[in-house]
């Protein structure tokens, strides 16, 4: 025998999955983007949220390695000359970028969850 | 749901524009735009502006304007019909150059700081710069030969770096290094001059709030639209010189209208035999400065942000704390080499402590 007091629960239940549903559909960011540019022209827009490995130019000659994984970038790998990029730490808050000044390659977030800070003095 | 942004607009041939509609302000939204041609570093411009063309037209002008300082300032290259300060290098010891205004106004101004500072940031230091220069360029570029300069030599190049044989003919607008054998490198405050006089420009051009970083150099105007639509500082954060750190920011500021500059060992160095060299040489030992791994400056003009942030890390800390409390309105972080940290009398009220 279903009681009133069942039926309050059982719709509040309802409706606070719905809310949480609707709250996180609502706020959750959506389409962040890696955009690798080369000499200051776009070369490769990826999805944030999707592994993948890209290599820009050859051994050979001058190459890059950025890598996206789990929500994150780096620079894995470069024959660039000062290796900052390399070092560079995991970026993924919107605008935060990696710069390989040799190589004239850059990483950055575009779309991205808003980090603290709006640019970095170095 | 997409927060949506579109990217566009090749400024130059070489100026990404991109816009984030989420911090708009009534009428105004945020674009952002960067470079890497200039000052041999990352630029990044940010402002609110009605439209995409409007920010484009603002982003451009302030590319133009960094471009004149970037070719008058250099030490390096030379450029068709402009003489620059390579050009009064190139006549040190021979005859008087004439050359623009903005480098008389920039090396009258180094001449101020060297006085403020007790010559622990010197434009003519350049004979001893330029030394650790191509030993580091060399280092950098085949790495298992990578020297230390010979330290007889860099005292004997040390001889020549006397401020006052500098002669500056403001009537004549000319330069003229009187030894021969001195150079001037204006790599300690040229960033930061060059951005203090294009924000400058840019304010009176209409954009009236925004933030130009040339490498790092930080200098903030206006303020920013918060999530709500309020009006609020620029927020910047301090590189974290452990650059393996998680913390990628020591302390982040809340400025309008200031600049922010840092100079630490972590960006140019070379390695010899393992060991680290970095690019900021103190005028007493010759060698890399030893004291800091980073200093960070917040004061209004940028220009003295940068020329600060070398001398103060050319300082041990009690003269560099007397120093920066003796000054109005100039505040500092100083990075010990155990990571450990002090700051200035009034630096907290920038951070929100």
């Amino acid at each position: 025998m279903i009681k009133k007091n069942d039926l309050i629960l059982a719709g509040t239940v309802l409706i606070v999955a719905l809310a949480a549903v609707l709250f996180i559909t609502f706020t959750k960011k959506e389409g962040a983007e890696v955009v690798v540019t080369v000499d200051g022209e776009v070369y490769k827009t990826m999805p944030l949220d999707k592994d993948a490995t890209l290599t820009l130019g050859d051994k050979q000659g001058n190459y890059n390695v950025v890598e996206v994984k789990g929500g994150e970038v780096t620079m894995t790998e470069a024959n660039c000359r000062d290796q900052i990029c390399v070092n560079h730490k995991a970026i993924h808050y919107n605008h935060e970028s990696i710069v390989c000044l040799p190589h004239k390659v850059t990483v950055e977030i575009r779309d991205g969850e808003e980090g603290d800070i709006d640019i970095m003095a170095n | 749901m997409k927060m949506g942004r579109r990217t566009a607009a090749f400024l130059a041939g070489v100026l990404t524009v991109s816009m984030l509609l989420s911090c708009s302000g009534p009428g105004e939204k945020r674009y952002e735009a960067s470079f890497l041609e200039l000052f041999d570093t990352a630029s990044v411009v940010v402002g609110y502006a009605k439209s995409e063309d409007d920010f484009t037209k603002y982003s451009q002008k302030v590319y133009d304007e960094l471009k004149v300082y970037n070719e008058l300032f250099d030490i390096y290259n030379d450029y068709d019909g402009i003489n620059n300060i390579k050009t009064i290098n190139d006549n040190a010891g021979i005859k008087p150059v004439k050359v623009d205004k903005k480098i008389i106004d920039l090396l009258s101004f180094s001449e101020e700081m060297y006085e403020k500072t007790d010559g622990k940031v010197n434009v003519a230091f350049g004979a001893v710069l330029s030394l650790w220069h191509d030993h580091r360029e060399a280092g950098l570029n085949n790495p298992g030969r990578a020297t230390l300069p010979d330290y007889e030599e860099l005292k004997k190049q040390n001889e020549h770096t006397n401020i006052e044989d500098m002669i500056i003919d403001k009537n004549a607008s000319t330069v003229y290094l009187q030894d021969g054998s001195m150079s001037l490198d204006v790599g300690a405050i040229a960033k930061g001059y060059a951005v203090e006089q294009v924000s400058r420009f840019i304010q009176k051009e209409g954009m009236k709030n925004g933030m130009i970083s040339v490498g790092g150099n930080v200098r903030t105007f206006g303020e920013k639209y918060d999530e709500k639509g309020k009006r609020v500082p620029w927020t910047v954060g301090i590189q974290n010189p452990d650059t393996s750190s998680d913390r990628k920011s020591l302390y982040d500021l809340h400025l309008s209208g200031y600049s922010l500059v840092t100079s630490g060992v972590y960006e140019r160095y070379y390695v010899v035999d393992g060991k680290h060299y970095h690019h900021i040489i103190d005028p007493e030992t010759l060698m890399p400065a030893k004291y800091f791994l980073s200093i960070s400056i917040v004061c209004k003009d940028s220009g003295m942000a940068d020329a600060l942030s070398t001398a103060v890390f050319n300082m041990p800390y009690e003269e560099g704390s007397k120093m920066v409390e003796g000054l109005k309105g100039v505040e500092a972080l100083w990075v010990f080499p155990d990571s450990t940290m002090k700051y200035s009398s009034g630096f907290e009220k920038w951070c929100g402590l």
